[in-house]
């Protein structure tokens, strides 16, 4: 910095270059480099054990697709996101307009449904992991009270269950999140075009229908984007409820990759499959990208 | 916005009551169980009955998880400073200054949150290893940084745009040098997104699990998140009272940020993707 304050002579491109070489210095160090040597070493025979390596030309490639779990943990992938970024939305947008109403209280509200958000990941698993503990747990000792079940079920233990109850967690996550944005813009939805569909008549659903989705289309695209750009990258819950288990039932890509690499040693392998899952997730931006782009 | 017809008062209650249960009965159990006598943990009782504080002091007094939440506390706020600070040079320089490459560049730190970070992070371990990093948090510090840059970054930016050109001309005139310009006019006048920004960088590297799990192999310099999930996943008979109350402290310097700041902290999260 020192050098612009010396030298007034910098021309005014050459600071504004200056400002941002610490982003770019950051940026190359932490996703570029990472990011094309990840792709490189998807090549190779790379582990963790040991630094030297040996090109294997596609060998990880076909082996991946050859790979029946490989397929399966796409599917779960897939699966988790449609479901963790759907169900929040929606359940985020009936809770906008509940808070819009702006009852008493509703702010208030509105603050502590954030704190489910803001709280670590970690913590929201170990919280589900005992509501859906398979011999303590408040949901198991509700259902047999309820006379809905006779006997406990291992909710984290079995396949069938698994999944859908860490999206559950992540959708508990999640929702404060889509409430935030779509609050702001139930708000920004004109009001005076509101009133005057009131006065030609119109009910409260074609209000909904004709003048609030059309007014936040912009808004409910890009949360929904953003919403499973995020989940496609998502550990922390998986992790912390079930560590991928039980038999791979809720291994998504993020976790596959993290196991392949730092509790199996086979970098290569990994950095195939995180190839593979960036190409996915390149799709999703590249979306979002024109979108800001159109938006500008 | 809707007239309260019979029809949307049901709708109303209904979606507020279920809804309004889903969202605040766990947190509530969480709570609940942490406060229960650690003989007591498996009664379904909903707080009418014993509670007591002792499994949360047994937290606070576990020199281990304290340490571990000391380390938390150092990575987050030095992350968050440097998160701050880079991405206000970036968001004034993309503001102000045009150059060869600016759109480019633009580009560039708004996709950095859409990469893999699982995939990038099989590089970054080689690369801190390498650079003998992985003992120390400055693996976790720079890394923290680029997640915070695009939404930093866009924030600050749109801060900057308000800000007419013609303030900077006239302290130009007035002989003021570039760096007079951002420490007197310019970041001054873009605070509250600065605070925003800072609160976000804070919140996403405290809850952090994936990086800090990863490059930090050194227990003493471990993190929360990680030194949880190694103290408490590992067991053979899990301490449920003991976890939740270890949840309650690893919320709490998030929360109380959030309840003191609350305005910007609902101003970073939405401004990074909604513009004006």
């Amino acid at each position: 910095m020192a050098k612009i304050r010396n030298n007034g002579k910098l021309t005014d491109g050459q600071v504004g270059f200056l400002l941002v070489v610490p982003g770019i210095a950051v940026f190359i160090a932490v996703i570029l480099y990472p990011f094309i040597s990840a792709i490189l070493m998807s090549f190779t025979d790379r582990t963790l054990l040991s630094p030297s390596s040996n090109g294997v030309g596609f060998a990880n490639y076909r082996k991946i697709f050859s790979d029946p779990y490989f397929l399966k943990t796409v599917w779960t992938t897939i699966v988790f996101v449609i479901f963790s970024t759907l169900i929040p939305f929606t359940l985020g947008l009936i809770w906008a307009i509940v808070l819009n109403q702006g009852f008493r209280g509703s702010e208030f509200l509105r603050g502590v449904t954030l704190v489910n958000w803001i709280i670590p990941g970690t913590a929201i698993g170990f919280l589900w992991s005992w509501i859906f503990n398979g011999q303590y747990g408040i949901l198991n000792g509700l259902l047999i009270s309820l006379g809905i079940i006779d006997s406990n079920i291992s909710f984290l233990g079995q396949t069938s269950t698994a999944l859908p109850c860490v999206i559950i967690a992540r959708s508990w996550q999640m929702l404060p999140w889509y409430m935030a944005f779509l609050l702001g813009g139930l708000q920004s939805v004109p009001m005076d075009r509101i009133e005057a569909a009131r006065i030609d008549g119109a009910n409260n659903l074609q209000v909904f229908r004709y003048i609030v989705i059309p007014g936040m289309r912009q808004i409910f695209f890009l949360v929904l984007i953003l919403g499973a750009i995020g989940n496609l990258q998502h550990f922390d819950i998986p992790w912390t409820m079930t560590q991928g288990g039980p038999a791979r039932a809720t291994t998504t890509l993020s976790l596959e990759v993290y196991r392949t690499a730092f509790q199996n040693w086979k970098l290569g392998q990994a950095a195939t499959v995180g190839t593979i899952w960036a190409i996915l997730l390149a799709a999703f931006s590249f979306v979002y990208l024109k979108q800001v782009k159109e938006s500008e | 916005m809707f007239q309260k017809t019979l029809a949307f008062r049901i709708f109303f209650t209904v979606s507020a009551i279920l809804i309004g249960c889903f969202v605040f009965l766990p947190l509530l159990w969480l709570i609940n169980t942490a406060l229960k006598p650690s003989d007591q943990t498996f009664s379904l009782y909903f707080f009418f009955g014993p509670l007591t504080l002792d499994n949360i002091i047994s937290i606070i007094t576990d020199r281990t998880i304290m340490t571990y939440l000391k380390n938390s506390l150092i990575v987050s706020f030095l992350s968050s400073f440097f998160a701050t600070l880079v991405s206000a040079f970036a968001g004034y320089s993309f503001s102000k200054f045009r150059y060869k490459g600016r759109k480019l560049i633009m580009g560039a730190f708004m996709m950095s949150q859409a990469f893999p970070q699982a995939i990038l992070l099989l590089s970054i371990y080689l690369m801190m290893q390498k650079l003998g990093l992985l003992g120390s948090y400055w693996s976790l510090l720079i890394s923290y940084v680029v997640f915070t840059l695009p939404v930093g970054t866009w924030t600050l930016k749109g801060y900057f745009d308000a800000l007419p050109d013609s303030l900077i001309e006239s302290a130009k005139i007035d002989g003021a040098g570039n760096l007079k310009i951002m420490r007197k006019i310019i970041f001054p006048m873009a605070v509250p997104g600065m605070i925003s920004i800072a609160i976000y960088g804070f919140v996403w590297s405290w809850n952090d699990l994936l990086y800090s799990m990863t490059l930090v192999t050194d227990p003493s310099r471990r993190t929360l998140a990680p030194g949880l999930v190694m103290t408490y996943l590992g067991e053979a008979s899990t301490n449920w009272a003991a976890m939740m109350s270890a949840s309650i402290v690893a919320a709490i310097p998030v929360t109380i940020i959030f309840v003191f700041l609350q305005r910007y902290f609902i101003a970073g999260l939405t401004s990074g993707a909604v513009k004006e």
